[in-house]
């Protein structure tokens, strides 16, 4: 919406070339004037003088929005012929990792319906919902990193950003441990609070 | 020919008169433009200008009964290196224009703007060169019918989140060498039993029905959200595909070391079962399915 | 043989006036003007990477048609960073209200909401539920899609809307009545 109210855009909208005079090395012989040899000469000059000195020089750092992370210029590693480099096998990031997060995931399903079926959990199982909810919320965020926070592009802010999140689940633990200990739990608190 | 050889003559004795340096362009237009200010570094994450900022280039010739119909398109170009990429619209008489995407491409290019650049090859969908955005999903320009509703207007862009070499080329480098990382050959170290072939029951063989036909257009992987913002490590959908094609190949006996090869935290795993690939595929394989598979076949190793 | 010499004419075409007035008028003719240039291997591949750093990226999340299959996944997620991160805030506030002063026990949490108004009631139940009910089913989904079912393009676009209409549903259901 800003980038119409930016009036070195508008110009560069007027004055776009027409298609036979953007592209110098192809053009119709038809639109061209063949006046003179001369003229045949000069003209892909003059037609590279007509491409207004904006559209030439470009004029997105005028209007660009802020974008998180935008996209690099590109660059590739090796020739063409390289294959890109193959990862150690890492299973605990990988097969066992994913393994487990759905075993996490199946086994709160049934620990999600329960408390409708039931009004609420025991506190034995109300306490393993609530690990189970601190695991997988810690996997969830934990995906968010990887999938956001590039490592080769900001290793530093993804760092921070994974550490923040261990302290953050940890005390999480702490303050839902408590919390099951000292007060109703955590599904007899969603129930009192739902009806309050 | 006679006339052209004659012409030919004639042109090389005036063969002396070379152009004028001005007028010569270098080996491409990276070459240092002649003043220095006008060097900036272009943003990759440049987007288009909107169409409704760029001229209209109009059908040449229309007819009595002419369905004129707009495409905007997505339009960049190389020699003007620091440009933004823009949409230009043009517009065509669908009577004078064949059923497919691909026709009216190559219909503008022929007719109306030889400077649109786009590849295609087979205009069959078994090439997968023409794979570009056509109104907002990745799909073969050939096998993309035009809607024929004229008061729409379709739009044609590059396949997504690509780096492009012109208007609707994309550099597909990153796509090719990712392919070539997961070893797309058979891999046996011991000799076939009978001394001739390595056979397989027609079980094994159904296996790889779904896999096999696909084309490496890249549809699918440019449609994946994960891959967009891990293009350098996530592997994509295609590639995965691929991938899984030799895991399943009953004669292929490095099987064990294909799923280590993908055992870490980026090649497959990036994969949060968006569906979009499998969506998208011009050819109607599924490699969502395909990376399930490999989930699967890998959860307990 | 015949087109190459053609080409070379066009090459020189401008320096042979009497060549324009034989072209037939309105066909296409190309000229070229570029300069080639044998270049090494390497100073191939060195303009290649210095073309490359100038090229844009196409747009791809602002253009790609929105559909079931990855609005869904989209929210998904953030359903997902909604809930825990309720939880997780939760959680610091919990840990800190002894210190702050705060009074987080159930029944003064209880008596607290049930001072709110009606309305004020009302959107956080649909603040909580909407989110709930889209990740708890859409969760179910894809633990379908992890034991390798429901993949063809019709059972994903169903079992899309299948879980829209059932979330709409049980998050009225439990906004207002239950």
């Amino acid at each position: 919406m800003a980038s119409i109210m930016r009036p070195g855009l508008l110009r560069q909208a007027c004055q776009a070339p027409a298609a036979s005079q953007r592209m110098l090395s192809t053009f119709a012989s038809s639109s061209v004037k063949q006046s003179s040899p001369f003229a045949q000469h000069m003209r892909p000059a003059f037609a590279r003088s007509t491409i207004p000195k904006s559209t030439r020089i470009a004029a997105f750092h005028a209007t660009q929005r802020q974008q998180i992370l935008p996209p690099l210029p590109q660059r590739i590693e090796g020739t063409t012929n390289d294959p890109t480099p193959v990862p150690d096998p890492t299973p605990a990031h990988g097969s066992y990792h994913w393994t487990f997060e759905r075993i996490v995931s199946a086994g709160l399903v049934p620990l999600t319906i329960a408390p409708f079926a039931a009004g609420s959990l025991n506190p034995v199982t109300d306490s393993i919902l609530c690990a189970l909810l601190v695991v997988h919320s810690h996997i969830g965020f934990e995906s968010c990193i990887i999938d956001y926070f590039p490592k080769k592009r900001i290793p530093v802010i993804r760092n921070l950003a994974h550490w923040a999140l261990r302290v953050a689940t940890l005390t999480l633990g702490i303050a839902l441990y408590s919390f099951e200990t000292n007060d109703v739990g955590i599904t007899e608190a969603v129930k009192r609070l739902w009806h309050a | 020919m006679a006339t052209t050889r004659a012409f030919a003559r004639l042109a090389s004795r005036r063969a002396a008169v070379r152009p004028a340096a001005f007028l010569t362009r270098g080996f491409a237009s990276v070459t240092e433009s002649p003043t220095t200010s006008e060097t900036v570094s272009p943003k990759a994450s440049r987007g288009p200008i909107s169409e409704k900022q760029t001229s209209t280039i109009k059908e040449p010739e229309p007819g009595k009964d002419a369905k004129i119909k707009t495409f905007h398109i997505y339009r960049w170009n190389p020699d003007e290196p620091t440009s933004k990429p823009k949409m230009q619209s043009y517009t065509l008489d669908l009577n004078k224009t064949g059923p497919m995407m691909l026709d009216a491409l190559i219909r503008i290019k022929n007719e109306v703007d030889p400077t649109l650049t786009f590849r295609r090859s087979c205009r069959e969908g078994i090439c997968g060169s023409c794979a570009m955005n056509i109104d907002g999903v990745n799909t073969l320009a050939c096998l993309c019918r035009i809607p024929t509703d004229t008061a729409k207007e379709s739009r044609i862009y590059p396949l997504p989140h690509m780096y492009i070499v012109k208007d609707l080329v994309p550099d597909m480098t990153l796509f090719y060498k990712q392919y070539r990382s997961v070893k797309p050959y058979l891999q046996r170290t011991t000799a076939a039993p009978d001394g001739r072939e390595f056979r397989q029951s027609k079980e094994e063989r159904r296996k790889l029905d779904g896999l096999y036909e696909c084309i490496l257009c890249a549809c699918c992987s440019t449609s994946c959200p994960s891959y967009w913002w891990n293009q350098e490590e996530y592997l994509g959908p295609a590639v995965l595909l691929q991938s899984y094609r030799w895991i399943a190949d009953s004669r292929d006996e490095k099987t064990a070391e294909r799923q280590d090869a993908l055992n870490n935290s980026m090649s497959l795993y990036r994969c949060h079962t968006i569906l979009n690939c499998s969506r998208t595929c011009p050819k109607g394989l599924n490699p969502a399915l395909a990376i399930a598979e490999i989930k699967k076949s890998m959860a307990f190793t | 043989m015949a087109s190459q010499r053609v080409f070379q004419l066009g090459l020189r075409r401008a320096a042979v006036p009497n060549f324009l007035k034989l072209q037939p008028a309105g066909r296409m003719v190309q000229r070229r003007l570029a300069a080639t240039d044998t270049v090494s291997q390497t100073t191939g591949q060195e303009i290649l990477a210095k073309q490359r750093l100038q090229r844009p990226v196409s747009p791809h999340l602002g253009i790609y048609k929105p559909q079931i299959t990855w609005l869904p996944s989209m929210f998904n997620r953030l359903t997902g960073v909604i809930l825990s991160g309720g939880l997780y805030l939760f959680g610091f506030a919990y840990l800190a209200a002894p210190t702050l002063g705060w009074h987080l026990e159930t029944p003064s949490m209880v008596a607290a909401v049930a001072s709110w108004p009606a309305f004020a009631k009302i959107s956080a139940k649909a603040f909580v539920a909407f989110p709930f009910f889209f990740h708890s089913l859409n969760g179910l989904r894809h633990l379908a899609w992890d034991l390798g079912i429901g993949f063809k393009n019709i059972t994903v676009i169903q079992s899309g809307w299948t879980v829209v209409g059932l979330t709409v549903a049980s998050a009225l259901y439990y906004t207002f009545i239950g």
